[in-house]
């Protein structure tokens, strides 16, 4: 029987302790501001770089991990496992060359049959949204389950998973130039909270601009009411960037319209958290 | 001198004797308003939609009757502020329409005409409410035709609408049950009879007043004052309107500062040397020799647009900021004699001139003038907004958050129709939208857009909160249809309160006010009267919070008090602390305080 070994990046935001308890391997992004650079998650903490970025002027960049850093852990991985086949579940293809580089990176591999050993998953979502993924994979690894079995859950659940983003200030979006053209000034004065989402194709999209925090959990509440009737059993997973308040009246919220089974908090990481900024909360729900 | 008939020169005795018997009372038809609110006051508006007119009539003075008329509809379309002042509008369109043809008309034709009036001003109004200007020009109107045929000149034509004008006027109370509960007749009934009261002066030569020009002036700057001097002072700050002081020259026979003169001082091709651009000075300098001041500044360019009796001292004193470019000098005195005989004016789905283009781009901080050349294609924007908004604050806020050009007014002063159309005119986007703001402007907006011939819509947004959620709720990719119906949406989810203080005792609904009392309307009713401004606040605020909400936003005014603010947002957060509490400099002017409860 073929070993199931599971392979992310830094994005998932899954802390050091939860990927070593489950074995799951994880390859950072780098990150720079100005001529500094760091190993996300490696030679920079989320607490960390959060300071860091109040006190930059500028945003920082983050890039892909390279096609070697990909084929050097699938070669280890190969070798210490010899029946092994990876599973490597990476952020969306849309917003990040990471997935594509991990594509590489496979078929660099210098191992008979590798590229037939390794499946590179596009999660389609980004922070805890991939996590959520690389959670259920290494759990049914563990269980067990055929290689087969595990990406058809994979893709249900990207599927069945709802993703909102409240953000708290529109500060982080325009900087990053997600805000577009003429409007750059959009909001400044008011207390307008965006709500972002990741839409079938992984890609990020605007729902809304709501004005005010009370307002936009309950503009979240309808449009988690639009595919979840509030009868089902839900899991809820939040990445929370500095603001773990903020989650949790979410989740109050979500008590009272939801039949919500179980809660977990993370915090959202430093490439996700770059654009979004401090504040934000990210909400991932999906039916037990 | 008692007439069978009237001709041009008549009419146009009879339209300024109506416009001075009004403007002599305006004063009068303001202290009937029903609500002792400062502003939008009837008197005012009629008085200014008058003084349009009569602008517009100014050297266009002939016998041809219908030509005269013409003139002054024409004048008091694009000048008609407030709701009586739209339908006074509506009323001589309707009577200019009807006379259009003839050089003269005896009483048939004048009563058919006053009765054309009524009935396009009738159409012209959404939902016509009884116990108005409306009831008061029908009942005339149809008294009129009545008696056409047995009476024998257009003088007792006149008098007798002017008597059944006035009794008509003192039975609005029983029509309109507010104005009962006051005590007052309708005031824009009253500005109506007071115009008609002028006309039949005029034709039966009884004591009528024969006014010099210069006294003329002189009344009408006494009978306006803070309300107006205020107003002009508070014009956006954006739209840099000028102000409208010349208008009130009723009888000066020739446009004094005939140049019209529009051009940009390139600052980029200053001389290395070039003074420090001082707007304040630079518009004084200009004001010796000239008034419709706008100068608008940007880093690049400056805007100057003047109406000046010297062209060549403006263009000496601008010469030391930089290049002058594009520049447009016309003379009014021409354009009014060829404006006469220009029949074909204001053809409809005409788009905005290169001119206006150019002020709209420098006004939104745009394209550099050189892109304003005829030749040259425009790029349309799919969507524009024109709000109405008084405050600096305000006028931000809107600007912020899609609001392409904020009109100055609503409160103290209602934006002419012209005032819409002007702006209508400057913003080159496919589709626009009015947030008029205020109950009282929603009709010249809609007449703004009728008359404008390009695609445009009005909101009838009632408030600043309105405007302000329906301006947020705008999406850049949706339709014309969909964005209407969810800027819609958006206003009706709003609940609007606002204080001001009362400027006279009266009693409604069963609320006791006294004059300089702080008053809180929530909507369109006063629910609370008191002399203390946080009670009032704390009454109007408790009441709107009734229904619930999530998120309260308080501008605060010019006369808003930071204790009572502080207190405010400390018993909000004790009281409802389930509610989100946002406060903005607003900064506007008579109301310390707008609420908006979402």
């Amino acid at each position: 029987m073929t070993t199931i070994r599971i392979v992310t990046d830094s994005t998932a935001d899954l802390p050091a302790d939860v990927r070593k308890q489950f074995g799951i391997e994880m390859v950072p992004l780098q990150l720079s501001f100005g001529d500094e650079t760091f190993l996300d998650a490696v030679t920079i903490e989320t607490d960390q770089f959060y300071k860091k970025l109040a006190a930059s002027d500028q945003l920082p960049k983050s890039s892909q991990p390279s096609t070697n850093a990909f084929k050097e852990l699938y070669e280890r991985i190969l070798t210490e496992t010899p029946d092994a086949h990876i599973i490597s579940i990476h952020l969306s293809a849309s917003l990040s060359g990471t997935y594509q580089s991990a594509v590489i990176g496979s078929t660099m591999v210098e191992i008979e049959d590798a590229e037939s050993r390794i499946t590179v998953f596009d999660s389609k979502s980004a922070s805890i949204g991939i996590g959520v993924l690389v959670l259920k994979a290494a759990e049914m690894a563990a269980a067990g389950s055929s290689k087969e079995l595990i990406i058809a859950v994979l893709e249900q659940l990207r599927t069945d998973t709802k993703i909102y983003f409240l953000v708290d200030t529109l500060e982080y979006l325009q900087k990053g130039g997600r805000i577009g053209k003429a409007s750059a000034v959009i909001g400044s004065l008011l207390n307008i909270k965006p709500i972002l989402t990741l839409d079938e194709d992984g890609v990020v999209s605007s729902i809304d601009k709501v004005r005010g925090q009370k307002k936009a959990m309950l503009r979240i509440m309808e449009l988690l009411g639009q595919k979840f009737n509030g009868q089902e059993p839900v899991t809820v997973t939040f990445a929370y960037a500095q603001r773990i308040e903020g989650a949790h009246e979410m989740n109050e919220l979500l008590k009272s319209h939801f039949n919500v089974q179980g809660t977990t908090y993370f915090e959202l990481g430093p490439v996700i958290g770059t654009h979004a900024g401090p504040g934000t909360v990210g909400l991932f729900m999906h039916r037990v | 001198m008692s007439k069978r008939t009237i001709n041009g020169i008549d009419f146009a005795r009879m339209a300024a004797a109506g416009a001075d018997q009004l403007n002599h009372n305006a004063e009068r038809v303001n202290a009937l308003n029903v609500f002792p609110v400062p502003d939008g006051d009837t008197g005012t508006n009629m008085n200014l939609t008058m003084t349009s007119g009569m602008k517009e009539l100014q050297g266009k003075t002939s016998p041809h009757l219908g030509k005269v008329v013409e003139a002054l509809s024409k004048g008091l379309l694009m000048g008609a502020r407030g709701n009586s002042g739209v339908i006074l509008s509506q009323l001589f369109r309707g009577f200019a329409k009807s006379l259009a043809t003839l050089e003269e008309a005896g009483p048939v034709q004048l009563a058919a005409a006053l009765q054309y009036g009524v009935d396009m001003a009738y159409k012209a109004v959404v939902k016509p409410v009884e116990g108005t200007i409306l009831t008061v020009a029908r009942e005339a109107a149809k008294h009129a035709v009545t008696i056409s045929r047995r009476i024998g000149t257009a003088d007792e034509l006149m008098r007798e609408v002017y008597e059944k004008a006035n009794e008509a006027l003192q039975r609005t109370p029983e029509q309109l049950p507010v104005l009962k509960q006051v005590g007052v007749v309708d005031s824009g009934g009253q500005g109506l009879v007071y115009i008609y009261e002028g006309f039949a002066r005029v034709l039966s030569a009884l004591d009528a007043p024969q006014q010099e020009a210069s006294e003329a002036t002189a009344v009408t700057e006494a009978a306006l004052p803070e309300d107006v001097g205020m107003a002009d002072r508070l014009r956006s700050a954006v739209a840099g309107r000028p102000g409208h002081s010349a208008q009130a020259r009723l009888a000066t026979e020739d446009i004094e500062f005939l140049y019209d003169m529009e051009f940009f001082i390139d600052r980029n091709k200053a001389a290395k040397n070039a003074p420090v651009f001082n707007e304040q000075r630079f518009k004084e300098a200009l004001a010796k020799d000239g008034d419709s001041i706008l100068v608008i500044e940007s880093d690049d360019v400056i805007k100057v647009h003047v109406h000046s009796r010297k062209p060549g001292d403006v263009l000496n004193l601008a010469l030391p900021f930089g290049e002058l470019i594009d520049i447009h000098i016309l003379n009014m005195r021409e354009q009014h004699r060829d404006l006469l005989e220009d029949e074909g004016h204001g053809e409809p789905n005409s788009l905005p001139s290169p001119e206006a283009l150019a002020a709209a781009e420098v006004l939104t901080g745009g394209a550099a003038p050189q892109t304003t050349s005829p030749e040259q294609v425009h790029e349309y924007a799919p969507f524009g907004i024109i709000a109405v908004a008084m405050g600096e604050g305000i006028a931000e806020i809107l600007l912020d958050n899609n609001v392409d050009i904020v009109l100055s007014g609503g409160q103290t002063m209602n934006p002419s129709t012209e005032d819409f159309v002007k702006a209508i005119e400057a913003l080159p986007a496919e589709h626009i939208f009015l947030l008029p703001n205020n109950g009282n402007i929603i009709l010249a907006a809609e007449q703004a857009a009728e008359l404008a011939g390009r695609s445009v819509s009005v909101l009838p947004t009632r408030t600043v909160p309105q405007g302000l959620a329906a301006a947020l709720a705008f999406r850049e990719d949706e339709s014309i249809e969909r964005n209407g119906e969810l800027m819609k949406r958006a206003a009706e989810s709003v609940r609007s309160g606002q204080i001001t203080q009362a400027v006279r005792d009266t009693s409604i609904d069963g609320i006791a006010i006294r004059e300089g009392d702080f008053i809180g309307i929530q909507e369109k009713a006063i629910v609370v009267s008191t002399s203390d401004l946080s009670d009032a606040c704390r009454t109007l605020l408790g009441g709107m919070l009734e229904e619930g909400g999530d998120l309260i936003t308080v501008l605060t005014g010019e006369d808003a008090d930071a204790g009572v603010t502080s207190q405010l947002k400390q018993w909000l957060n004790t009281e409802h602390p389930e509610v989100e509490v946002e406060v903005l400099e607003g900064g506007q002017p008579l109301y310390p305080y707008v609420f908006a409860v979402e």
